[in-house]
């Protein structure tokens, strides 16, 4: 089986703290993150730093859709990153679709992830996100088929670092529980090489 | 997992570090390190970048910031934003403006305060920084004397750099300020935040220490050195 | 004494509790609360639903009008799920635009019922390119005390259960509609999804969770199904589960799923 190829430039803005080009397969987005900035007053939290996410997609408003993704982005961010140790401060993660390809939340939650390790913020672990596909042959695969039609139903599952749980996860279509067990299981194997992806972009610099 | 601790090693955020060095049991911590309890005896990166070692007992992780987080003792370049009583506002560009009392200033009375506005350019020192709190901000040392600190000239010109060339500028047996000023003589103010002040004879100059700077970031300490050499 | 607690402790009120295998409202970890479906309780709309599960409460009604299909979609017709979470349900809403929690609740609803297919869209088309039922959805949620997701569904799928269409008469050569009052007829709904939520604390997770307990909580799971297949999966981040206890909670879920389209039949049942 084919592999999706993982491309990514780290700093390519020079404004943000962090920020990353990344693509998965034909997916890309560009991530930038701001932080520890100032709060706004009323979003401020006393005892640690709010993770304030947004998601713009490639042409016109953010919409509800968006808002799902920024939530997911938002809710993983604030898992991993150390959020205690900057109390009344904000940190901003913006990202901006580019192309779409049927792994648009992975995508972007694996560029989030680049983004903050290349800020150097201080995080709990690293996170992977990985989409698999089950198409109308009943078979999970991880490259999206090239016929939209023939997708039936998709997985995403966000993978830390040191104990491999599960952080996250996010399915459309239906399906039965075995093909759910499969997709966890074929996802899991594919984070391990995501990490290692991340560990050379990162050594390489 | 980190078995063995090489000096340069790559680390990343959740990775463990195993037999951590200790003397009398103390083991000194610098950023990107935090201590785990458990198993014990056992640090967690929580940043990518190399991990450093010096003997016998200080460990730290090296990365190239942008985003300085104030730490006590650190002197800093910052811009004043707001004059509010008694006390200026300045932008250090940490996630929070630290606080400058007019009176800390050398020979600063009630009566008698510094001739200071807002976007003149101030080179100080960390007094306070606490995550809790604001940091604060002093030109003066523990005797009341100004030293190098206080406001600095507005013919300068300010710039950002990245805190790893901070780092490596204020190394005192880095050869580039030295190579630059052997071409010509230029005056420089590398604060721990980034930012950067720099006063010459004209523009020109100034701008060639800036050029100079910004391609610092990119390559290495021998490359400028060369330059410096060519230029003379 | 316990009031002040809770108040001046909240998390380890709520350790103290989970230590000994109770929740604050006498609740066991993989209890629900009871649930209750009224329905046609809005004279006015083509079908509604009062849904309450425990103390969250969510009114559903469905409005149908006749549109155009879109034209990449030419015979389908529109099913648009829109979630309100007024001030009126509790002291975190303001007054103003949709907050992000309704805008993502809607977004969820939306999701389980494309990813059921519960409702063939193409059932909702009358003439295609030309003529097209709308069914607008509003659910309003009168009352907010946890697992919302849940309480929408059930209100949503009564509610949809209800509604009766009128037979509609299209001459595409004179542009001549002529909706018949008197035949109406339900739409076709194959199966009823339904959500269960769940929250993880410390190392537990508790089914059905009421507002303080998803406060407290540190991770958030939706799981949806229909019959038996799962139609959706969500864990929006916070802290990580193992598979474990992500399959226990499917399990559960799943349990749950039959209970809860007993009750909706049975007050589909009540209504004839």
């Amino acid at each position: 089986m084919d592999e999706v190829k993982l491309r990514c430039e780290l700093g390519v803005l020079t404004r943000p703290d962090g920020s990353v080009l990344f693509s998965e397969g034909e997916t890309t987005v560009v991530a930038g993150i701001y932080g520890p900035v100032e709060s706004k007053i009323n979003k401020t939290l006393v005892e640690k730093a709010c993770v304030e996410a947004y998601f713009r997609p490639k042409s016109g408003l953010p919409g509800v859709k968006d808002r799902l993704n920024e939530s997911m982005i938002r809710n993983v961010c604030e898992a991993v990153i150390a959020v205690a140790l900057f109390p009344r401060t904000a940190v901003v993660v913006v990202v901006q679709e580019m192309q779409n390809n049927g792994q648009l939340i992975s995508c972007a939650l694996n560029a989030t992830c680049l983004a903050l390790l290349n800020s150097g913020i201080d995080m709990k672990c690293m996170y992977a996100a990985v989409t698999c596909f089950l198409d109308r042959s009943d078979s999970i695969v991880l490259i999206p088929p090239a016929d939209e039609r023939e997708i039936k139903g998709s997985f995403m599952f966000v993978f830390d670092s040191v104990e491999k749980t599960i952080l996250a996860s996010h399915t459309e279509g239906s399906f039965s529980i075995d093909q759910y067990k499969d997709a966890l299981s074929l996802c899991r194997e594919e984070s391990t090489n995501i990490f290692n992806f991340f560990k050379k972009a990162l050594t390489i610099k | 997992m980190v078995e063995d601790v090489n000096e340069n090693t790559t680390v990343f955020p959740g990775e463990v570090i195993k037999d951590v060095k200790a003397v009398k049991g103390v083991t000194i911590l610098g950023p990107g390190l935090k201590r785990n309890e458990d198993p014990p005896n056992t640090l967690r990166i929580t940043r990518a970048g190399k991990l450093q070692f010096k003997p016998p007992n200080i460990y730290w992780v090296s990365h190239n910031h942008k985003r300085y987080i104030p730490k006590r003792g650190d002197l800093v370049v910052g811009i004043i934003v707001k004059k509010a009583g008694d006390s200026l506002r300045i932008d250090i560009g940490s996630g929070e403006y630290a606080s400058l009392s007019m009176l800390a200033f050398e020979g600063a009375t009630k009566k008698q305060k510094p001739d200071v506005q807002v976007g003149d350019v101030i080179y100080g020192k960390l007094l306070n920084a606490h995550r809790e709190m604001e940091p604060e901000l002093v030109c003066v040392d523990s005797y009341f004397k100004a030293g190098k600190m206080g406001p600095l000239s507005n013919d300068g010109f300010v710039f950002t750099v990245s805190l790893g060339l901070v780092h490596r500028l204020l190394d005192p047996e880095n050869p580039i300020l030295t190579a630059l000023g052997k071409v010509f003589p230029y005056e420089i103010a590398v604060g721990m935040n980034g930012k950067v002040w720099v006063n010459g004879r004209n523009t020109k100059e100034v701008l060639t220490v800036l050029r100079c700077l910004e391609t610092a970031e990119l390559h290495d300490d021998k490359v400028i050195v060369e330059l410096c050499r060519q230029s003379k | 004494m316990s009031e002040q607690y809770k108040i001046l402790h909240p998390v380890k009120y709520y350790r103290d509790y989970l230590a000994h295998n109770i929740r604050p409202d006498g609740r066991e970890f993989d209890k629900y609360r009871p649930i209750v479906v009224n329905l046609g309780s809005i004279s006015t709309a083509d079908g509604s639903a009062i849904a309450k599960v425990g103390r969250t409460t969510v009114v559903c009604g469905i409005k149908a009008e006749l549109c155009q299909s879109k034209a990449e979609a030419a015979n389908e017709g529109f099913l648009i799920p829109n979630v309100e979470l007024p001030p009126l349900c509790s002291s975190k809403f303001r007054p103003g635009p949709p907050t992000e929690q309704a805008q993502v609740a809607t977004q969820l609803v939306a999701d389980i019922l494309k990813n059921s297919e519960c409702l063939d869209l193409k059932s909702l088309c009358i003439f295609p390119d030309k003529l097209a039922w709308c069914l607008f959805a509003d659910l309003i949620c009168l009352d907010l005390d946890g697992s919302l997701i849940d309480a929408c569904m059930i209100a949503l799928m009564a509610a949809l259960k209800s509604v009766r269409l009128p037979v509609i008469d299209y001459d595409p050569a004179l542009d001549n509609k002529q909706a018949n009052l008197e035949h109406r007829k339900p739409l076709n709904i194959t199966n009823i999804p339904s959500s269960t939520t769940f929250a993880k604390f410390d190392d537990k997770i508790v089914m059905d969770p009421t507002v303080d307990e998803e406060d407290l909580s540190t991770a958030l799971i939706t799981i949806a199904l229909r019959k038996n297949e799962l139609c959706f999966v969500h864990k929006p981040g916070g802290a990580s589960v193992t598979d474990e206890q992500l399959l226990k909670c499917i399990d559960e879920s799943q349990k749950r799923a039959i209970v809860i389209e007993g009750i909706v039949e049975t007050a589909l049942r009540s209504l004839q």
